[in-house]
């Protein structure tokens, strides 16, 4: 080994150095492709009215009529979720629209708040933001949610097993679990799986086939504007210039389809829907989403320790060189 | 005054060996219980409970742990790529004849016919390290397009996604598979004079030249 030439060192690296490399390649983008450029909607905080002469606002009853047959049917008996003796259940509630449920996938918020002298009794549609880089997708245990070529964020109901880690992940806590329906009863209902995760997809069946989504088109006001997502960016900036006022979605959670503009500011907004959770049936069940302003991205701090994954393993092969290199010009033989 | 009669030693393993064992080892282990804090089990199972686990229902801190820890595995997996490369030293590659032998081999243990001569690795052992290269590159494979799939602006099809999850899933029952037989194979006691090797880099002389003759023997004929 001492006769080892430093000729014979580089050809030996450079070889290790490709085998070595392949655990790192083999991956391209592969987006799937789309006529449809990507869609949004722009929500005008001024013009939603909660549809105040209507039981239940428009766009809600519009929804839970387009998806009523994409509603869960629980079995009978529905297993707790052992070792607890609890299991979320929302089947005997399916009339409830003033929250999300498995069952109501948009609802309307009301605030009053008061800004630079003026109150402002506001009501504001609800439901899934369709987050450009959605955490719920990213980190679903087995991948079967993702974000569509065309923006809509959608659940694979029939591969579902009902974790909700994605309402975890999800800033506004969205997805609402159903027990005792999908796949996880056909593996061990009674170990693992919860049920499935039900929310908006944006009608994502209506707009692949150029449709407008339910909410939108029952909208008696024009408040929800649906369209490719970057006029609606624009739209939204050019409406809350006009109202000297604020724009929400755009920036929160790394970015989303869903741009909310509002005559008062957002913060005020979050505060008082916090105040409003407190005082909900039972305040720690998510499905009554705020409105926090510039919420980070679940998958934000991963991101930055990723790149750690590139410096790291060329110090290992930087190294392992240096390693190899001084064992074999001092003749050890590693054995 | 009693004489200890002291075992010659000879050695089998370098720094590198052992350090690139133990970083797999233990960043392996480390991935495995952060990977499953990425399925909701822990919080079902009241894991968090326990003293100084309350952490682990966090997917935030579990799936930092994840990456840190890929990181390490990584580099421990190129450094050894790289360095056995480099110095052409292949004594781990299975080999053809090996699943004979593992036969052969695991007979004998139980009294059926005669262990073969064995190089510096045991047939078994070989396969064993194929089956867990194996194991951890489609795991790394598979996790790094998790991992390119989370940054900003990068979306890959549904199809493609489920389907490297499902390979990633698959790859952990494979590691954990191949951890407990690796683990498992010291139950044997014939096995037992190997462990401080991969602490110590060392095995007993005699265990060397009774089990491992055609290894032991090429060293003595280098040596003279």
């Amino acid at each position: 080994m001492s006769d080892f030439s430093r000729r014979e060192f580089m050809k030996r690296s450079a070889a290790a150095g490709v085998a070595g490399g392949v655990a790192l390649t083999g991956f391209g983008k592969s987006a799937g492709a789309s006529d449809i450029p990507q869609v949004g909607t722009m929500i005008d905080l001024t013009r939603c009215d909660g549809c105040k002469t209507l039981d239940v606002p428009a766009c809600v009853s519009a929804c839970r009529e387009e998806n009523r047959e994409r509603f869960p049917e629980p079995i009978k008996d529905i297993p707790n979720y052992w070792p607890h003796k609890k299991k979320e259940d929302w089947s005997k509630k399916k009339g409830l629209t003033s929250r999300l449920t498995p069952y109501n996938w948009t609802f309307v918020q009301k605030a009053d708040v008061e800004h630079n002298g003026k109150r402002y009794a506001l009501n504001i549609p609800r439901r899934c933001m369709h987050c450009d880089n959605p955490p719920c997708a990213n980190v679903c245990p087995f991948s079967v949610q993702y974000k569509t070529p065309e923006g809509p964020v959608v659940i694979d109901r029939d591969l579902c097993f009902g974790g909700a880690k994605c309402r975890d992940v999800c800033p506004w806590g969205i997805p609402a679990r159903q027990a005792g329906v999908g796949i996880y009863l056909k593996i061990a209902p009674q170990l693992a799986g919860g049920g499935v995760m039900y929310k908006c997809d944006l009608c994502y069946s209506r707009v692949k086939a150029g449709r407008e989504p339910a909410c939108v088109e029952a909208c008696p006001r024009n408040a929800i504007i649906f369209g490719e997502k970057e006029k609606m960016r624009a739209l939204a900036h050019k409406r809350a210039s006009e109202i000297n006022g604020y724009i929400y979605g755009e920036r929160e959670n790394g970015g989303t389809s869903t741009f909310y503009v509002s005559p008062a500011p957002f913060e005020k907004i979050h505060a008082e829907l916090m105040k409003q959770k407190t005082v909900q049936p039972n305040p720690n069940v998510p499905g009554f989403p705020g409105m926090p302003v510039d919420v980070e991205n679940f998958t934000e701090t991963a991101n930055g320790i990723a790149w750690s994954m590139i410096v790291a393993p060329v110090a290992g092969i930087a190294a392992a060189a240096g390693a190899a290199y001084k064992t074999m010009k001092g003749g050890e033989k590693d054995d | 005054m009693t004489k200890v009669a002291v075992k010659k030693k000879i050695k089998r393993h370098g720094l590198s060996v052992i350090f690139v064992h133990w970083a797999v080892a233990i960043s392996t282990f480390v991935l495995i219980f952060s990977g499953f804090g990425q399925m909701p089990l822990y919080k079902r199972y009241m894991v968090d409970h326990l003293p100084l686990l309350s952490w682990v229902t966090n997917y935030s801190v579990t799936l930092s742990i994840h990456y840190w820890a890929a990181a390490v595995l990584i580099s421990a997996i190129l450094y050894h790529v790289v360095f056995h490369g480099i110095r052409r030293d292949f004594d781990m590659v299975p080999r053809s004849g090996d699943m004979k032998e593992s036969a052969q081999i695991i007979m004998a243990v139980f009294g059926y016919g005669k262990e073969p001569e064995n190089d510096k690795y045991l047939a078994e052992q070989r396969l064993a390290y194929a089956f867990i290269g194996f194991s951890l590159l489609l795991l790394v494979l598979t996790g790094s397009i998790k991992v390119v799939k989370n940054l900003s602006h990068v979306n890959f099809s549904e199809g493609f996604m489920f389907w490297i999850t499902q390979l990633h899933n698959a790859g952990t029952i494979l590691i954990i598979i191949g951890i407990v037989v690796h683990l498992g194979a010291f139950i044997i006691k014939e096995n037992w004079p190997l462990l401080p090797g991969i602490f110590t880099g060392k095995v007993d002389l005699e265990y060397a030249r009774r089990r491992h003759s055609i290894w032991y023997n090429r060293v003595r004929g280098k040596k003279r």
